[in-house]
């Protein structure tokens, strides 16, 4: 027996209204778990459902768009807000990443306490997965990281959570996502922090940006190797900006500049990963693209390191 | 077939539910505390890892000494619940002098049920600060790593077993089948009811 997706979406659709009696808002950040879960609460609740993505101004490029589009095309009700000033603001100066991913994870209940009142909802449905209440800790788990949706929710939250997806894992999200004709269900995990947990050391706007240049790089040469045949896609691909500071040479100039580091890893379910034996000639067409389209980059290092004894994200 | 997972706090005590519950078992995660009576008629029992260091704060294993002593089925005890099993019946359980993190290679040294049809070496995952440095009386050693040398125990009439790498996670190669294995055993074990319940 393996896990039965198409059981699973039964199950949920008819149990989904019985926790929800009245109207409940989905935070949806776009990604794979969150998109699934506001499909089965759409299927489940209709218009009692309202869709909420933030623009939290930590978001991969062309995010924003592309969610739009998704929520359309999956007929979902939906909302987007605009809050990267905010989230911004309550970032600054935060060095500590469990610090950020509590800042985070109160910012969004925030927003969505927000919404949630004109629309009429007491509920809030979370695309939340067994890593994310796992790695969390509680009692006698120890907390590995605290992840936004679950350790990082405000103690006095007004709305209660639904979170259908609670007992699988990645794989059987994305067999869940499969069976929903879910248009993202291949994408790889990106986490609900955003860009906040790839930058080590404090979040600015212009580090966001420097992060989130360096991820599209990655991202487009990992896939266009991958469609080439020429590695396997690994399960997930991105950069991480370093507080490291080291000297280069750029027309005949010294550089004092910034270091990305890329981590690429292969899962099934993220609980164990190995870092993915990317080819040297695709690391190579990655730091050369890096250090010379993003300025203030001038070294590029790669992470070898498994999950355990290291986690797939740096913070 | 029923067999549960008593929760001592691991990252991966789900996933063992996730491999039962694949291999079509009926299965349930419980806390370390439930009582003995939770467990009646059940066909074996999982010891999950978990964050206690056995050796400094036992008191957080709850009741699996109970378990230990009053289940007569089969119990599996993975890292932390296989230390445990150790230190409860007369071993020991200390830090290890090289902790293992990630990828190790396990050598099986004494075939037995739990190993059969595996090759006797094989990539398993680790993540232990502790290992068991004196195994109890009337338990055999199965196998080792490198850096640990009691990677697998046995009792020698009881069917207890321990084992300190982590059968349940993806990257550890033959996995379910440790867990199949696990399964035949409760299937055939003749006397599970609860002692003393």
């Amino acid at each position: 027996m393996t896990f039965d997706a198409k059981a699973f979406i039964v199950e949920q659709v008819e149990a989904i209204p019985k926790q929800v009696p009245g109207k409940a808002i989905i935070a949806c950040s776009g990604g794979v778990d969150s998109t699934t879960a506001a499909v089965l609460a759409s299927r489940a609740l209709g218009d009692r459902l309202l869709a909420v993505y933030v623009d939290t101004g930590l978001m991969r490029k062309h995010e924003t768009e592309d969610v739009a589009r998704t929520l359309k095309d999956l007929k979902v009700n939906h909302r987007i807000l605009r809050a990267a000033d905010e989230f911004f603001a309550a970032l600054r100066g935060i060095v500590d990443p469990e610090k950020k991913r509590v800042i985070i994870g109160n910012k969004f209940v925030e927003l969505f306490e927000r919404e949630a009142k004109p629309f009429g909802a007491d509920h809030l449905v979370q695309g939340t997965i067994a890593p994310d209440w796992i790695e969390s800790g509680g009692q006698l788990r120890d907390r590995i990281k605290t992840h936004h949706n679950v350790a990082g929710l405000p103690p006095n939250m007004k709305v209660k959570l639904v979170e259908p997806l609670r007992d699988l894992y990645k794989d059987e999200v994305r067999a869940v996502a499969r069976a929903l004709g879910v248009r993202v269900a291949e994408r790889q995990p990106f986490p609900g922090p955003g860009l906040a947990v790839r930058i080590v050391g404090e979040v600015t706007p212009d580090k966001a940006a420097l992060v989130r240049d360096a991820s599209a790089i990655v991202e487009e040469e990992i896939e266009a190797a991958a469609k080439d045949k020429r590695l396997a896609l690994p399960w997930q691909y991105f950069a991480v900006l370093l507080p490291i500071q080291t000297v280069g040479v750029h027309g005949d100039l010294r550089v004092y500049g910034q270091t990305i580091a890329v981590r690429a890893v292969d899962s099934i379910d993220g609980m164990t990963a190995v870092y993915s034996k990317i080819p040297h000639e695709v690391l190579d067409r990655i730091s050369t693209r890096i250090t010379n389209e993003v300025p203030g980059i001038n070294r590029v290092v790669y992470d070898a390191s498994n999950k355990p004894p290291a986690t797939i994200e740096w913070e | 077939m029923r067999v549960y997972v008593v929760d001592n706090g691991g990252q991966w005590t789900h996933r063992e539910w996730r491999v039962l519950k694949y291999l079509g078992v009926d299965t349930k995660i419980v806390p370390n505390d439930s009582p003995m009576s939770d467990l009646q008629g059940l066909d074996g029992l999982v010891l999950s890892g978990g964050a206690p260091r056995v050796g400094i704060d036992p008191e957080k294993m709850g009741k699996n000494g109970e378990y230990l002593d009053a289940f007569d089925g089969p119990i599996l005890g993975i890292c932390a619940g296989h230390q445990f099993m150790a230190t409860h019946l007369g071993g020991a359980a200390a830090p290890a002098k090289v902790p293992e993190f990630g990828k190790s290679v396990l050598k099986v040294h004494h075939p037995d049920v739990l190993f059969e049809g595996l090759p006797d070496r094989f990539e398993v995952w680790e993540s232990h600060n502790d290992e068991v440095t004196v195994l109890p009386p009337d338990f055999t050693a199965l196998a080792s790593s490198p850096n640990c040398s009691v990677q697998a125990m046995r009792h020698r009439e009881r069917p207890l077993f321990g084992l300190q790498f982590h059968p349940e996670v993806e990257h550890t190669q033959f996995g379910s089948d440790i867990f199949r294995n696990f399964l035949k055993v409760c299937e055939n074990s003749t006397e599970h009811e609860v002692l003393g319940a």
